[in-house]
């Protein structure tokens, strides 16, 4: 032993002085940290950093925009008091003379009040004092954390610069998809993250989206309390920013919060033993924080107050009609956003529903109010053509006292008025609005479908889509309202938001824990009746609702086109674009001629919207069918018509003859988005040449939105237990492909089969009542929607939804508390599933039967 | 966090504590030292060689290899002897755990303090039992033996896998990547912490400034 120390000792020695061996020597060459961006410690908050400032268009944007708004704040503060204190108003009113030598005018200064005066008055006045610490408090907060950003974003702007060869310049014109591909390269040179070798598309969503993908599962789940029934109002959605920023504080970050840091939960809300004592934990929590915002409510009303008169006044007094307005809410942005759907794609996609579904919502103008406001505009109007008259005619109208500002209001009166007096030249269709507004939003809960005329259905669209001053008033009592949400409605729900977040919680190595929701895993969350049937086995605490998995896969894999998907989900996404693209290309050639009409991309769209049922019209074919087809043909038109790209797209190929065109065309849309990386690899085609990843991604847009209004008339026609095409032919063959249990199927069976199909398909359509005077093409589906929902408010809640009678009950394996059960919007309320055990899981079906 | 994390467990009789960590740190310590670097001109180095020396314990049937530095050593008994102080002090029931975390410091711009930013961490939880008499603390004395054994392979499977090292740095990198205060050895920087029972939650000083930092980054 201590001989080989002594040699060890001795060689080393022999190194230090060694210029005669060094020939001999092994030399390496040091790689060195060539940029300090290999192995950063915080990959949420970085990629969130990289996101944000792609968003923001650069830094000196950022910068200038953050720095602006500091000095707006301040702004704000100091001319607020200041006119409160330091201005003389009876001067300013002329009810006080001012004694000037020189002239009779008064002048600005007059008004005001000597400096020592004023700043004794604001000393006086303790609310003023109350008012400017808080500001106070708030600007230095926000200078502080000014300059925090200030530091951070550069490190950022020099990751964009050093690492992804990005200039601040040309960052504004580069699509998040190019910087995340450069992300991804850059992965494989610096290992950003040391757990992989390669970063994928969805890690970095993950990252980025962590606490956004809960909330929005957790609104899909409706675990946070946010739906009330209200005595006087009905059914109200309240979900505000203040009230979303103490849902994060209680979840995500806030002191003792479920999270440890940024990317972990806690280990012991990831064990069920002692959940109880856990849940009462988060109680008492809540208790706490609802508590601080009860005594925090009078500093933040004043400040959301100060907000908004300054934020608003401004916009109303420009424009007054922006108060008429709308926006959608924030309860819409959570229902609505997909998994893994980051800010900008949502917003895109909602502006481009924003106009069809402000249209949609004009269509419910009240007659009555209309004839009152017509009134009244008209007398508004008389007396503003007089004194307009008068002014022109002799300017000294206006210094008549009030004429000026009864000039004014008149106008906003007017206008106002205006708003609810309905264009005389607009035809409203309701029903293929919806349709069109569901291309671009891409939920909606089954049961508008149909009733999209209903004044019910309106009334939840609204909740999704709130006038601006309703959202403005929402925000103004949010400090109130906040605190006693907390306390007596999530407070109770603690248990369930444990469980929550205990069997919705996996780790996924390189990212942390996020919610199991964004995996978007059809085998964990998908729903049956959303075409992940027989490939999912999730239960009915699992599945996603409107089935929220497959949509979001489906729009991930779209919007990511390199992104490479396990196993079975690529099987499903081909899967299903083929189906897509089958429907799309097999149907022009089939169809009936009749429902062909002359422009080419409107059939086309128009089979794809027809869906399954265009083909079954072929296969069954007879008259009220082919009526079925020509409705879903002119709802295809109208979706069209917002769907400009593919319109637009079509033209470039002019060249193509045109059955060529349709398949080629959604060939292309296939291979553009495939799962593989045809689009970069092939640019042989002269079709993907042209394509700039920009291109691409407004095509995606449109591709996403014929996906979508695939899979809900796909979906419609599965839980209307209108079997679709593929599963008819399959009956006879194989029963076990349909999912539903042997005694559910041998009731029902009898009375399906003894039905001619010409039959049964026509039955939805054939009441010959069905024309009303609303002219709406897709009467039919409405007529039959009624029927059956009259029948069912005779039967009672025991039969399930919109299944025309002696159907199937299909629908049956629609989770108990979805939005279609009982008419009209029942709060959707889980059973809480205390433990994972699955007797506690079981679908309503099973006790019905047995 | 950005860093790969091993979980070691071991239940062991109070005796023998620090034998048992010193098995396990110095083994992970042998995979994660380099020679001491020697370099020739700006970007070429070579590498001094690195010996090891057989170490036998006292209270377990087990004998382990580390590298043959004294002042490594020390560091790691004093780090081993202050935990085992800290556990029998306690007096609950005996459980605690000590990690071994290997991290690289990057210099930050300058309101900001150093980052250090650990890359892999080694979490040994330690779970004390009492025996009553001679007869089982024998069989316990070969079963830690060959439970050590089995940890000590786990150590050199995970360390095989081709997984991220911070890169070889230069000359006037290398004090952000090795601990270059040993004289005779190299190890990567790396700093031993206990804890005494897995109390719940955080220490209060990294809720602080956990919080500090999120107001900041609202």
């Amino acid at each position: 032993m201590a001989h080989f120390d002594t040699e060890y000792q001795r060689l080393e020695a022999s190194y230090s002085d060694s210029p005669p061996g060094e020939e001999n020597l092994l030399m390496h060459v040091a790689e060195g940290a060539k940029s300090h961006w290999h192995h950063i410690e915080n990959l949420d908050l970085f990629f969130q950093r990289v996101y944000n400032l792609h968003q923001k268009n650069g830094f000196t944007c950022m910068l200038l925009g953050e720095l602006f708004e500091l000095v707006q704040l301040l702004f704000v503060v100091c001319f607020t008091v200041f006119l409160a204190n330091c201005v003389d108003y009876d001067v300013l009113f002329a009810n006080k003379f001012v004694n000037h030598t020189d002239s009779s005018k008064v002048t600005l200064p007059d008004a005001l009040i000597p400096m020592d005066v004023c700043s004794a008055r604001i000393r006086d006045n303790g609310f003023v004092i109350f008012v400017l610490i808080i500001s106070g408090v708030f600007w230095l907060h926000r200078l502080v954390k000014f300059f925090y950003n200030v530091c951070c974003y550069w490190e950022i702007r020099s990751f964009y610069k050093n690492a992804l060869k990005m200039s601040m310049s040309e960052l504004p014109y580069a699509t998040w998809q190019e910087v995340q591909a450069r992300i991804i390269e850059i992965q494989k040179e610096h290992q950003i993250c040391i757990h992989k070798k390669e970063l994928t598309e969805l890690d970095i969503y993950h990252r980025i989206l962590r606490f956004k993908n809960y909330m929005v599962a957790m609104v899909n789940k409706s675990l946070l309390p946010v739906r009330f029934r209200l005595p006087v109002l009905g059914e109200v959605v309240f979900f505000t920013r203040g009230l979303k920023y103490n849902f994060e504080l209680i979840f995500f970050w806030g002191p003792g919060s479920l999270f440890e840091n940024e990317w972990s939960l806690k280990s012991e809300y990831k064990r069920g033993g002692n959940r109880l004592e856990l849940a009462d934990r988060l109680a008492s929590r809540i208790l706490w924080i609802g508590i601080a915002n009860l005594l925090l409510c009078p500093v933040i009303l004043v400040w959301q107050i100060l907000y908004a008169f300054f934020s608003y006044t401004e916009v109303i007094k420009r424009e007054p009609g922006s108060l008429g307005a709308r926006c959608w809410s924030l309860y819409g942005r959570c229902y609505l956003r997909h998994f893994n759907e980051l800010d900008h794609e949502l917003m895109s996609r909602l502006s481009k529903g924003y106009k069809a579904s402000s249209k949609y919502m004009n269509c419910f103008l009240s007659p009555l109010l209309t004839v009152v406001a017509k009134n009244i505009a008209f007398f508004a109007g008389s007396l503003l053509a007089v004194l307009i008259a008068l002014t022109i005619y002799d300017e000294d109208v206006l210094a008549v006292e009030h004429v000026l500002s009864s000039i004014t209001l008149l106008g906003v009166c007017i206008t106002i008025c205006r708003s609810f007096i309905p264009d005389k030249h607009m035809v409203f269709c309701p029903e293929q609005l919806l349709r069109v507004i569901l291309a671009h939003i891409h939920y909606m809960p089954d049961h508008w479908q149909g009733n999209a005329h209903r004044y019910e259905t309106r009334d939840q669209f609204s909740q999704l889509f709130q006038y601006k001053a309703v959202f403005i008033l929402e925000e103004l009592l949010s400090p109130v309202v906040t605190p006693i949400i907390l306390i007596f409605c999530l407070r109770r729900k603690s248990l369930e938001i444990i469980d929550f977040f205990r069997n919705f919680t996996v780790e996924v190595i390189g990212v942390g824990d996020t919610c199991s929701f964004a995996q978007m895993d059809i085998r964990q969350h998908g729903h049956p009746a959303w075409m992940s049937e027989g490939k999912t086995e999730a239960s009915i605490y699992q599945q996603a609702e409107d089935g929220k998995t497959e949509l979001s896969l489906m729009h991930f894999a779209i919007t990511n086109p390199h992104w490479q998907p396990p196993q079975e989900t690529t099987h499903f996404i081909s899967q299903l674009k083929e189906r897509v693209h089958r429907e799309a290309a097999g149907a022009p050639s089939e169809t009936h001629p009749l429902s062909l009409s002359e422009s080419e991309p409107r059939s086309l769209v128009a089979n794809l919207l027809a869906g399954p049922s265009s083909l079954a019209s072929v296969h069954f074919g007879c008259d009220n069918s082919l009526i079925n087809h020509a409705v879903a043909g002119s709802d295809g038109a109208s979706a069209l018509r917002s769907l400009s790209p593919v319109s637009s797209s079509l033209h470039l190929r002019g060249s193509l003859s045109m059955a060529q065109r349709a398949s080629g065309f959604t060939g292309k849309a296939m291979s553009g988005s495939g799962t593989d990386a045809h689009t970069v690899s092939s640019g042989s085609s002269a079709w993907e040449g042209q394509l700039t990843s920009m291109v691409l991604s407004e095509y995606a847009s449109t591709e996403m939105s014929i996906h979508a209004l695939y899979i809900h008339e796909l979906h419609k026609q599965q839980s209307r237990g209108e079997l679709s095409r593929h599963t008819w032919h399959r009956r006879e063959s194989d029963e076990s492909s349909d999912s539903i249990p042997d005694e559910v199927r041998s009731d029902h069976n009898p009375q399906s089969k003894s039905f001619p199909r010409s039959h049964t398909f026509p039955t939805v359509v054939s009441s010959p009542s069905a024309t009303s005077t609303s002219a709406n093409s897709s009467k039919p589906k409405g007529q039959e929607e009624e029927k059956s929902q009259s029948q069912r408010r005779h039967s009672g809640p025991a039969t399930d939804h919109f299944n025309a009678v002696g159907r199937p009950v299909r629908v049956a394996r629609v989770p108990m508390g979805g939005w279609a059960v009982d008419g009209q919007a029942a709060p959707r309320h889980h059973e809480a599933v205390p433990e994972e055990s699955s007797e506690d899981e079981m679908p309503p079906h099973i006790h019905k039967v047995t | 966090m950005n860093c790969r994390s091993e979980v070691l467990e071991v239940t062991v009789e109070a005796r023998q504590i620090d034998e048992a960590m010193l098995a396990l740190l110095h083994t992970i310590l042998l995979h994660r030292s380099t020679g001491k670097f020697h370099y020739k001109k700006e970007g070429t180095y070579s590498i001094g060689t690195v010996g090891t020396a057989d170490s036998d314990c006292d209270f377990i049937d087990f004998t382990f290899v580390r590298v043959s530095s004294e002042e490594l050593d020390r560091v790691i008994r004093k780090a081993v002897c202050e935990f085992k102080d800290g556990l029998n002090n306690s007096g609950s029931d005996g459980m605690g755990q000590i990690s071994l975390e290997f991290y690289q410091k990057k210099k930050s711009r300058w309101p900001f303090s150093d980052e250090c930013i650990p890359w892999e961490v080694w979490t040994i939880k330690v779970n004390v039992v009492n025996l009553a008499n001679e007869q089982e603390r024998q069989i316990c004395r070969e079963k830690v033996g060959e439970k050590l054994g089995e940890k000590v392979i786990n150590v050199v499977e995970v360390i095989n896998r081709n997984e991220y090292l911070p890169k070889m740095p230069t000359q006037s990198e290398v004090d952000n990547v090795f601990d270059t205060s040993l004289k005779d050895v190299q190890p990567y920087l790396y700093k031993i912490t206990y804890q005494i029972t897995d109390s719940l939650g955080t220490s209060v000083s990294t809720t602080m400034r956990r919080l500090i930092k999120d107001t900041l980054a609202l």
